[in-house]
């Protein structure tokens, strides 16, 4: 804990500030040392890791649209790109094909388990928004 | 941690369900060590590493805890959420 957060927190200890105003100086404090370590030398704060992907469908105030809330944990999603690596090379060779024919001149074996957890990785700051006229559907990290 | 619990709540019939799944693990257990050595098989076959591929699958199944899965059309509704 660095001094001017200690400061603080004897303030209010003290009673000379009340609990609203200890945030707010906090809150100020932190905007202050943008990334920068703490006096004691800790990592600086990182901001918190998205747990879940949340797809939403609503409808556009017609009320006559289906309702779809799913929550995905981002664990499955890294679980599942995983399976990529378990696809047969002859398998993959039909996929490469089939992918280089329509356009996409790319091979499956190329994908390495430390390129995947980078893309999820990224999938943190990933939002999707769509509107239609009927529906409205949203993709997001929380 | 594997998943121990699944709620599954549908409306209209109205009907609200809570499935303990560590006893479905447990119920399967026997049916999946018979079917083990067909696995291994099929693995050796298809020339993917059996011990990859069950850490995997083990990883999907670890991983389902937490998705929540809500579909809501008019007066037909369905929520299944694992625990």
């Amino acid at each position: 804990m660095n001094e001017n957060r200690r400061k603080i927190l004897d303030m209010l200890a003290t009673g000379q500030i009340t609990a609203d105003e200890a945030e707010r100086l906090i809150s100020a404090l932190d905007k202050d040392q943008p990334g920068a370590s703490g006096a004691n030398g800790s990592e600086p704060r990182s901001k918190a890791k998205a747990k879940y992907v949340r797809v939403l469908v609503e409808d556009n105030g017609k009320g006559t649209g289906p309702k779809v809330n799913i929550r995905v944990p981002m664990q499955l999603l890294r679980s599942g790109v995983k399976l990529a690596s378990l696809i047969p090379d002859h398998a993959r060779t039909h996929v490469n094909h089939a992918l280089r024919e329509h356009g996409v001149p790319f091979d499956l074996g190329q994908i390495k388990p430390e390129n995947l957890e980078e893309v999820i990785d990224q999938l943190d700051d990933l939002t999707v928004d769509v509107d239609d006229k009927d529906v409205k559907v949203r993709v997001f990290c929380e | 941690m594997i998943p121990i619990a699944s709620t599954v709540r549908i409306r209209n019939p109205r009907h609200q369900f809570w499935i303990p799944l560590f006893l479905v693990w447990l119920l399967l257990l026997p049916v999946a060590l018979l079917l083990l050595p067909l696995f291994f098989v099929a693995c050796l076959v298809i020339r993917v590493n059996p011990f990859r591929a069950l850490s995997i699958l083990y990883g999907i199944l670890t991983a389902l805890k937490g998705t929540d899965i809500a579909v809501d059309d008019g007066p037909y509704s369905v929520l299944v959420r694992i625990h």
